[in-house]
C-alpha cells in the first residue's frame, strides 16, 4: 500500500535526522568542547519521537524530559536554532540560555527541562488551560522511569483525572536513571499501573517499533482530543548512550555489554529500514540520508559561525518588567490607613 | 487589553470602608471581571467560609470553572498553575498558610522563577500565589513563618507585602495583571484593618513605596504586617516631638531603594521594622544598600525583627516573641539620641 509506504517513508525521515543529528554531535561534541553544556543524547529511542511527529499539532504542547532533542525536531522546532542552542549562540532557540537540557520552543509549544518531573508541570497547566479554553489541543508529557520515584508524579496523576484533562503521558522506560535499575529504586517494579491506580487507562508497548507506536497514537490522541480524560503509554525501550554525554558508561557496571548488544540488535532505525528497502529503491534512500546529513552539518557549520549573545541584553529577561497590560491610576495622594488600627486576633482555627 | 472595562482614573472617586479580607475579596472579584483567563483555586476556595472570607461569594458570582476548591497538593497545583500559566492563563493559587508551600518551592523556584529567563523573554508566567501568615492566637511554629526573604532572593520572582486594605487591593490587582510570578504576601493580623477602598478597579505599581507618615527625625522603613505597628510607634514618637518618616515598602521585589535613600538622605538616620527573621533578612539587605550608596549616617541604623527562633504557640511565649510597637519606639530613640 502506498499510503502505508508513504507513511513509513515519513518515520523514516524523522527517526533518521534524529539519529543522525544526534551522531554528529556526538562526533563534535569532545574533543572540540565547542558545545559546553550537558548532552543527554537519545539514540536507541527515536521511535516514539517519530510517530508522535505524524500526529500531533503545533498548538499542542509538548513537553519532554532532558533527553529531549528527538522531540524538539519531531515538534518542528528548527534543527539550527536546536544546534545553535548546543553551541550556546544568540540564533539558538532561548539565545544560549537553556542549553541542552532545558531546550524549548515557545513558538513550537515545546518544552523541557532538567529537574526530573518537571515535564509533567506545563502539560498539566497545558491540558487544564486546554479543557478551560475549550479546544481540542492536547498536551503530551514525556517522562521517563525516574519519574516514579518522584512524589509530585502522583499528584499530577490525581490532579489530571480528578478534573479529566486532555493529557497524555508517555513513559519511556529505558530501565535505568542515571546509573540505577529500577530494581534498587522501586519496592515494586510497575510504572503506568500506578496511573490506572488513579483512574488514568494505561498501555504498554514496545517503544522500538515506529509503526506501531504511530498507531497506538492514532487511535489514543483522537479520544483525548474528544475529551475523554487522560492516558498514559509505558514504552520499553533502551538507550545506547550513556546517561550522558557520547560514550556508552562502559565500565560502570550498572548494565552489561551483553544488554547493550541485545538492544542494539533491536535498533528501531535499522528495523524501519529493513522494511523500506523491501519496497523502495536503495538510491532514493540514500539521497534522502544524504540530504538530511548536508542538513545537520549545514546547522553545525552556522551555529560554529554565529554570534554570541550578550549578558547585558539579557540580563532584564529575568523579568517583564512590562506593565503595559495594566491600566495606571494615580493612587490618592492621602492614605487613610493610620496607626490607630489595631492587629486581629484570630479566632479558633 | 484590560482599557475597555476599567473605569478612567476621574471615576475612581467612590469608595467604600472595608477590610482587609473584604479588600482582598473586592480585587479577586473584579480580577474574575476582568479577564476571563483569571482562575482562583485554593484549599477552600469555594466553601462558605471562603479562605476567612477572601473568597467568600466568589463561586456563585463566577462558577466552579474559574473558582474551585482543591486536593491539598500544594506542589501539584502550583505545576498545573505554571502550566496554565504559560499557556496564558492568569492563575491565583492560595495558601491558607505561607508554611504549606513549601512542598512546591520546586515548581516556584526552578520552573516558575526561570521560565521567562529561560524562554528568551517569550514566555508568560503570571501566577499569583498568595501566602498567608498566621501571628495571634496559637500559630506555633508551622503557621507563621514569614519566608518573604527566601522568594524575592531568587530572579524572576515579584514578592508583595501589602499593609492596608487599600493597597491591598491595588496590588493584588496588579500582581494578577502581571506578566511575572508573584508571592502575594497576607499577613492575617491585618484582615480585620479597615480603609477606605476605592470601588473602581485600579492599579499600584509594583516596586512604588509609600511615604504613609512624613518626618525629618528619623527613616522608619518596614513592609507587611509590621508596618501598623511602625505606625503606632511613629504616633508615640510625634508626642515625644520625633518626627519619624514612616516608609512601607509595599514589595520586596521589586524593591523601591530610590525612596528609602531619598528619606535617609533628609534624616540621617534608619530604623528597619521587618515581620520576619534577622539574619540575612530585608532589613540587612536594606541598611547595606543605603551604607553602599550613602557612605555615612547620622547614627547606626538599627533593625527591629524576629528573634533568631522558631515561633511558639502559648500566648505568653508570643507576647514575648513578636516585637512590639514599644520595640520600634525604643529603637528610633536610640537613633536619635545617638548623636
Amino acid at each position: 500500500m502506498s499510503d502505508s509506504l508513504q507513511t513509513r517513508l515519513e518515520l523514516y525521515r524523522t527517526m533518521y535526522l534524529i539519529r543522525r543529528a544526534e551522531e554528529i554531535l556526538m562526533a563534535e561534541y569532545h574533543p572540540a568542547d565547542q558545545m559546553r553544556c550537558p548532552m543527554h543524547f537519545c539514540l536507541g529511542q527515536e521511535a516514539m519521537p517519530s510517530a508522535l511527529a505524524r500526529v500531533i499539532r503545533r498548538s499542542d504542547i509538548l513537553m519532554s524530559h532532558y533527553r529531549s532533542h528527538g522531540y524538539y525536531l519531531a515538534k518542528g522546532a528548527p534543527l539550527e536554532a536546536m544546534v545553535a542552542e548546543f553551541y550556546g549562540k544568540k540564533t539558538g532557540a532561548n539565545l544560549g540560555i537553556a542549553g541542552s537540557m532545558e531546550l524549548a520552543s515557545h513558538e513550537h509549544n515545546f518544552y523541557s527541562g532538567a529537574i526530573v518531573g518537571g515535564s509533567l508541570y506545563m502539560p498539566l497547566g497545558g491540558a487544564f488551560a486546554q479543557k478551560y479554553r475549550g479546544v481540542d489541543d492536547v498536551s503530551v508529557s514525556i517522562i521517563g522511569d525516574g519519574v516514579f520515584d518522584e512524589g509530585i508524579t502522583y499528584e499530577i496523576f490525581n490532579l489530571a483525572a480528578l478534573y479529566q484533562l486532555p493529557l497524555l503521558i508517555i513513559c519511556e522506560n529505558n530501565k535505568y536513571a542515571a546509573h540505577t535499575p529500577i530494581e534498587r529504586r522501586q519496592a515494586v517494579a510497575n510504572l503506568a499501573e500506578r496511573a490506572q491506580a488513579f483512574g488514568i487507562p494505561f498501555e504498554k508497548h514496545d517503544g522500538n517499533d515506529a509503526a506501531l507506536l504511530l498507531e497506538v497514537l492514532e487511535r489514543i490522541i483522537p479520544e483525548i482530543r474528544s475529551g475523554k480524560g487522560p492516558r498514559c503509554i509505558e514504552i520499553a525501550t533502551y538507550r545506547f548512550c550513556g546517561h550522558v554525554g557520547p560514550g556508552e558508561d562502559e565500565g560502570m557496571g550498572y548494565r552489561s555489554a551483553e544488554e547493550l548488544k541485545q538492544w542494539k540488535m533491536r535498533d528501531p532505525l535499522a528495523a524501519l529500514r529493513r522494511t523500506l528497502m523491501a519496497s523502495i529503491e536503495q538510491p532514493q534512500l540514500q539521497r534522502l540520508e544524504s540530504n538530511i546529513d548536508a542538513e545537520v552539518h549545514a546547522a553545525i557549520a552556522a551555529a560554529k559561525r554565529a554570534e554570541w549573545a550578550d549578558f547585558a541584553d539579557i540580563v532584564d529577561m529575568n523579568w517583564s518588567g512590562d506593565y503595559a497590560s495594566i491600566v495606571e491610576f494615580k493612587r490618592r495622594d492621602v492614605s487613610s490607613f493610620t496607626g490607630s488600627q489595631s492587629e486581629a486576633l484570630p479566632g479558633p482555627f | 487589553m484590560l482599557s475597555p472595562n476599567v473605569k478612567s482614573s476621574e471615576e475612581i472617586g467612590r469608595s467604600t470602608q472595608l477590610s482587609f479580607a473584604q479588600s482582598i475579596n473586592a480585587a479577586l472579584c473584579q480580577a474574575l471581571e476582568l479577564d476571563p483567563g483569571v482562575f482562583v483555586c485554593g484549599i477552600g476556595a469555594d466553601t462558605p467560609a471562603g479562605i476567612f472570607g477572601t473568597t467568600q461569594g466568589l463561586v456563585d458570582r463566577f462558577g466552579s470553572k474559574r473558582v474551585f476548591d482543591t486536593p491539598i497538593a500544594e506542589a501539584g497545583l502550583s505545576a498545573l498553575a505554571a502550566g496554565a500559566a504559560n499557556a496564558g492563563l492568569r492563575p491565583v493559587l492560595i495558601h491558607q498558610r505561607l508554611d504549606f508551600m513549601l512542598y512546591s518551592l520546586d515548581q516556584v523556584v526552578n520552573w516558575m522563577a526561570p521560565w521567562r529567563f529561560m524562554s528568551g523573554g517569550r514566555a508568560k508566567m503570571a501566577v499569583t500565589i498568595r501566602a498567608i501568615i498566621g501571628k495571634g492566637w496559637g500559630q506555633g511554629p508551622q503557621h507563621t513563618k514569614s519566608l518573604h526573604t527566601w522568594f524575592a532572593h531568587v530572579p524572576g520572582l515579584q514578592v508583595v507585602m501589602p499593609a492596608s486594605p487599600s493597597d491591598a487591593k491595588g496590588l493584588l490587582l496588579s500582581s494578577i495583571m502581571s506578566d511575572d510570578p508573584t508571592v502575594f504576601i497576607e499577613g492575617r493580623s491585618l484582615f480585620s484593618m479597615r480603609e477606605e477602598v476605592p470601588d473602581a478597579p485600579y492599579f499600584i505599581r509594583l516596586g512604588e513605596a509609600l511615604v504613609r507618615r512624613a518626618g525629618n527625625d528619623v527613616t522608619l522603613v518596614s513592609m507587611g504586617a509590621m508596618v501598623p505597628l511602625a505606625l503606632q510607634a511613629a504616633d508615640t514618637l510625634a508626642k515625644a516631638g520625633i518626627n519619624a518618616e514612616m516608609v512601607d515598602l509595599r514589595c520586596l521585589m521589586p524593591l523601591d531603594m530610590a525612596s528609602v535613600i531619598r528619606s535617609v538622605k533628609k534624616t540621617g538616620r534608619l530604623v528597619v521594622a521587618e515581620p520576619g527573621w534577622r539574619m540575612y533578612g530585608a532589613a540587612a539587605e536594606i541598611i547595606a544598600a543605603v551604607f553602599e550608596t550613602l557612605g555615612e549616617m547620622r547614627s547606626r541604623p538599627r533593625r527591629v525583627t524576629w528573634p533568631q527562633s522558631a515561633v511558639p504557640t502559648s500566648s505568653k511565649l508570643e507576647e514575648q516573641f513578636y516585637p512590639t510597637s514599644g520595640d520600634i519606639v525604643a529603637a528610633c530613640r536610640a537613633s536619635v539620641t545617638e548623636t
